[in-house]
This record gives C-alpha cells, sequence and structure tokens, in this order.
C-alpha cells in the first residue's frame, strides 16, 4: 500500500505506464472566451497525494472538475486508469468531495452516507454496513443518528469524505475542502486525512490555495498560475511518511513552503494567502 | 393551569382589537340608533347611547349581539341551517381543491423545471388564468361542467382548485430549482438518472416549499369555495349561508358567518402547518428556520479531531 507513496521523482511530463491519471496538452476555453487551461500535461500514479494549488482563476478548480468529467476540455486528451473521463465517471472510478459539505439535510448522516449506495444500486443489507464502516473511518460513527445541522462544519465536511468513500473508489478528488474551516480544525482534518489515505491506499487530488497544507499533505504539489490558467511546476515533496504535528516545524518543511511560494510568484507575481 | 407564554401576545392583540372595536361600535351606531328614535320606532331603549347595542339592523353589531349571532348559528350542530355542516361541507371542497390542486401544481412545475420553453409557453396562461375574476368564471364553469352530470361540491373544488393551482405550481417549480449547482454535480458524479436525481435530490428539496405553498394555497382555496358557492346554485356551505343571509340583511348573522369563515382559514392553515411538522422532522429539529439552525451549527464546537 506504501511503495506507491514513495515515487515523487515521477516527472510531470514523464510517460509512466502505470499512470492512473493522464492530462495530455488540455486545455480549457469557456464560451466567453476566458482561458481557463492552457496546455495542461501531468501524470499521476497510483496511490499518490496530489495538491493543485494556486491563486484564484488559475485553473485548479477547472482541472479537477475536467478530470471529474462535470465539464469537457476544448482541446487534448484526458486518461483515467485508461478510459475517458466519461467513462471512469459512468464506472464510478472516484468520489468527490466539494468545497461545501453538499450534505442532503433531510437526511441523517449514516443516511447521507448511504445516498451514493443508493444511487449505485448496492444490496440493500450491504449499504448500511459499508456506511457504518465509513463513518468509523471517519470517527463519526456515534453521530450516524444525528442530522447535518447538528454537526459542526468540520464534522460535516468528515461526513461528506465517508460518502465519497462509501463506494470504494480508487480515486479521491477533493476541491478545497477544508477552505471554509478555520486553521485548528483544519490542521487536524489534515492529519486525519494522511491517516485515511494510509488506511484505503487511495490516489488523492487535492485541490487547495494553503501553501503549508499543501506541502503537509502531499507526494507532488502541481503550482498553478493564472492568466491564463497553466501548471507552472511540479515540486516533488519528500518528507517522511507518517507525517505528524512536528513535522510542520522542519527545516525541510520551511525549504519546500519557499519552494512552493517561490514558483507561485515566479507565475505572474501575484501573492498568495496562506 | 400554566399559561403558554405564545397565548400572552395573542390575548393582548385580540383585547387590543376589541378595546379599538367597541368605541368604533358606538360612533357609527348612535346616529343610526338616534334617527330610529326620532322616526317613532318601537324600541325597548330610552336613549341612543343605548339603542346603539340594540339595533336590529346595526352597522356594526355589538358584542353581545355576535355573541348571540354565534349561539343562534352554531346550534343544534347537525342542523343544516346551522355553521358547523355548513362549515365542514366548505372545508371539505376547499381540501379536495387542494389536493386537485396538488396534483396539477406538481406536474406544471416539474414540465417547468424540465424544459425552459415549456415553462415560457406555460407561464402567460397560468398568469392570465388568475387575473381572470372567480366570481366571473365560476357560474360559467358550473354550467360546463352540468352538461356533464357533474354538481353539487364537486364543482365548487374544482373552482378551489383553480385558484389554488397557481401558488402551488410557482411554489414547487422553485423548490425543484433549489439544490445548489453543487449539489447536482454531486449527483452527476455519481451517475445518477435523471430520474433518481428528482428521487433523492429535488423532490425532497421541494418539500419545504410545498407546504409554504400550501398555506398560501389553502386561504386561496378556501376563498373560491366560497366565492363559488355564492355565485352558483348551493344547498350547503359557507357561502350559500352568506347568501342567504344577506338576500335576507340580517347584518349581525353576516358577521357571525364572516368571522366563523376566518376560524375556519385559521384551522385549515394549522391543519398544513400539523401535516408540515409531521412530515419535516429534521426542520422541526432546526427549529423550522435556516438562521436558527446555522447559530447552533457555529456556536457548538468541533467534536473529535
Amino acid at each position: 500500500m506504501m511503495q506507491a507513496n514513495t515515487s515523487p521523482e515521477l516527472s510531470a511530463k514523464g510517460s509512466n505506464a502505470a499512470a492512473i491519471v493522464s492530462v495530455q496538452g488540455v486545455s480549457m476555453v469557456f464560451p466567453n472566451g476566458t482561458v481557463a487551461l492552457k496546455d495542461a500535461n501531468l501524470e499521476i500514479a497510483q496511490g499518490e497525494f496530489i495538491s493543485l494549488i494556486g491563486p484564484s482563476g488559475c485553473g485548479k478548480t477547472t482541472l479537477l472538475r475536467l478530470l471529474a468529467d462535470l465539464i469537457q476540455p476544448s482541446s487534448g486528451t484526458i486518461r483515467i486508469g485508461g478510459k475517458s473521463p466519461e467513462e471512469a465517471r459512468k464506472a464510478r472510478a472516484y468520489g468527490y468531495v466539494f468545497q461545501a459539505p453538499t450534505l442532503m439535510e433531510w437526511r441523517n448522516v449514516l443516511s447521507n452516507v448511504m445516498l451514493p449506495l443508493e444511487v449505485m444500486n448496492f444490496p440493500v443489507q450491504e449499504r448500511r454496513a459499508r456506511a457504518e464502516r465509513m463513518l468509523a473511518l471517519v470517527g463519526l460513527e456515534k453521530f450516524a443518528r444525528h442530522y447535518p445541522w447538528q454537526l459542526s462544519g468540520g464534522m460535516q465536511q468528515r461526513v461528506s469524505i465517508a460518502r465519497a468513500l462509501a463506494f470504494d473508489p480508487q480515486l479521491l478528488f477533493m476541491d478545497e475542502p477544508f477552505g471554509a474551516l478555520d486553521e485548528i480544525t483544519r490542521e487536524n482534518l489534515n492529519l486525519e486525512l494522511l491517516r485515511l489515505w494510509r488506511e484505503t491506499g487511495k490516489t488523492i487530488i487535492f485541490v487547495t490555495h494553503s501553501i503549508p497544507e499543501a506541502v503537509f499533505l502531499s507526494t507532488r504539489i502541481v503550482v498553478m498560475t493564472p492568466r491564463p490558467g497553466k501548471i507552472e511546476t511540479v515540486i516533488p515533496v519528500d518528507l517522511p511518511q507518517p507525517r505528524t504535528f512536528e513535522t510542520r516545524e522542519t527545516t525541510r518543511f520551511f525549504e519546500l513552503a519557499t519552494a512552493v511560494r517561490e514558483a507561485l510568484r515566479k507565475g505572474h507575481g501575484y501573492e498568495v494567502t496562506e | 393551569m400554566r399559561i403558554s407564554p405564545n397565548l400572552v401576545p395573542m390575548l393582548v392583540v385580540a383585547l387590543a382589537v376589541l378595546a379599538l372595536y367597541w368605541p368604533l361600535m358606538y360612533l357609527v351606531n348612535i346616529p343610526v340608533a338616534q334617527r330610529a328614535l326620532d322616526t317613532g320606532a318601537a324600541l325597548p331603549c330610552q336613549t341612543a347611547f343605548e339603542c346603539a347595542t340594540q339595533l336590529r339592523s346595526p352597522v356594526l353589531p355589538s358584542p353581545q349581539q355576535l355573541w348571540n349571532g354565534f349561539g343562534n348559528l352554531m346550534l343544534p350542530l347537525n342542523s343544516p341551517n346551522a355553521i358547523p355542516i355548513n362549515a365542514a361541507v366548505t372545508a371539505f371542497e376547499t381540501v379536495v381543491g387542494l389536493l386537485l390542486a396538488g396534483v396539477v401544481g406538481f406536474f406544471f412545475a416539474i414540465g417547468m423545471v424540465a424544459s425552459r420553453a415549456f415553462e415560457r409557453a406555460l407561464l402567460p396562461w397560468i398568469v392570465a388564468s388568475q387575473t381572470v375574476p372567480i366570481i366571473a368564471i365560476a357560474p360559467m364553469l358550473v354550467v360546463l361542467l352540468g352538461q356533464y352530470g357533474v354538481q353539487g361540491w364537486f364543482p365548487k373544488a374544482i373552482i378551489a382548485a383553480y385558484i389554488a393551482f397557481f401558488p402551488i405550481t410557482i411554489g414547487v417549480a422553485k423548490g425543484l430549482k433549489s439544490p445548489d449547482p453543487m449539489a447536482l454535480d454531486l449527483m452527476k458524479t455519481y451517475n445518477a438518472s435523471p430520474w433518481q436525481t428528482y428521487l433523492k435530490l429535488r423532490f425532497p428539496a421541494s418539500v419545504p416549499y410545498l407546504f409554504t405553498a400550501f398555506k398560501v394555497a389553502m386561504t386561496a382555496a378556501l376563498i373560491g369555495a366560497i366565492v363559488a358557492e355564492i355565485s352558483t346554485i348551493s344547498f350547503q356551505g359557507i357561502g350559500k349561508m352568506l347568501a342567504e343571509n344577506s338576500r335576507a340583511s340580517d347584518v349581525v348573522a353576516m358577521w357571525v358567518i364572516m368571522l366563523s369563515s376566518a376560524v375556519l382559514g385559521i384551522l385549515l392553515v394549522a391543519l398544513v402547518n400539523w401535516l408540515e411538522r409531521l412530515l419535516t422532522p429534521w426542520r422541526r429539529a432546526a427549529g423550522g428556520a435556516a438562521v436558527p439552525a446555522k447559530q447552533a451549527r457555529l456556536s457548538r464546537q468541533e467534536g473529535v479531531g
């Protein structure tokens, strides 16, 4: 489960046969003429934790939505596990965690986690067992009968992660999932997410605009810059696993954070808020 | 007995209304009483002030007259000329009308959400249908339905439905469109079929809107049923009683029936409120409003991190 995580040397453009996600020459131009993404190239191996970082308008969310087949590229090729994004979506290859928890307010926590299983016609007796297992994984088994409004923002987002993992997809796409949370909650959830990643062996693609978050979580950081949105560089993160609270205080952590910050600055001179 | 805190403001408002009504009643009745005394009518009173509360056709009935009127019109409970049976008939027409309106409104709303073209084509007709005076269209509908042997309470229910379907259509359409784009994207990532998206997302999301629409539609349907009873041949119902007593110029009875229909409206809306609490338990938990729920969430501490 761990060996795939130790391949940060994997180059951005290297043609890796084992790549689970392959992005080649992808551009996205919106109907109003905005170039959201220009000539993006990226290979992601099984089991990696990839962060997409950059300021607003750099195309990081666009890239994630392209991978998820929520929008279609103007040009270029995307392969997810050898399939087109549409085929991958229909094969339920990925779970998607949105910026907001998007829980159904009329369903309790357990029933929210069972939603994808209902839609995907899992056997009735299996739904509950899986949902309960996922809630235990995110440490919310005691809150199964609560309604979403009774949970804090951080707990709601954990439910939404449990929901994304319920049908056991290979990939987890996360679009600034902790962006609306306070710093303390966010650091706790970062640690918990790393534990989830180790335990499940999923490949995670994580959009963020926080440099410390990206450095702490990732095996590689994809630095993106705006106008037009493009991939500036890819920075491998060689911090040892498993990472702990102390990881944030090491010299290497600061060096990597500085490298990301400089890459962001090089792109267009826009400051990134942390 | 403990008095509910909600009861106090209600009592204060009721007393204030009564306190305003009483002097107003004297103000408008005294000149009429004076004229009656001047013409030498046989009245069981000497002064205009005294007579103001005892006129046979007062401009505004005195509280005592209203009280006696209620006594006369409420009892016996099973009399075909008393309010209870007639109110029950009107309530029945109203509820059947509302359910009919619910079915029609729901299908229109689904069509409007599914197709922008359908919405654009339909909306002007729906709006136009509501601007036609109900009092004009009611007799014509009754004649039309009479052609096919539909008589009695059913045409009234249809007329009630005719004005009730508008708020329901608009409300449900808004409810079906209420899920945010992220929730719709979420369903797409599950490769959910359009039917699944309706079943799991759009329908449940529209339920609170449905109840809000039902409350508006319920009062509209009640007015529709009463107007239909007044403007067509009726043998039962609040509207029939209003029409009869209007012909008999019984002012006190008119007021009593009017107040009774107001109470009926309150009861019918309360019925919708009760159903809403029963069928949306997640909202009862949240206090029925978004703002307190949000505050509750924010004030709660983060759980096990």
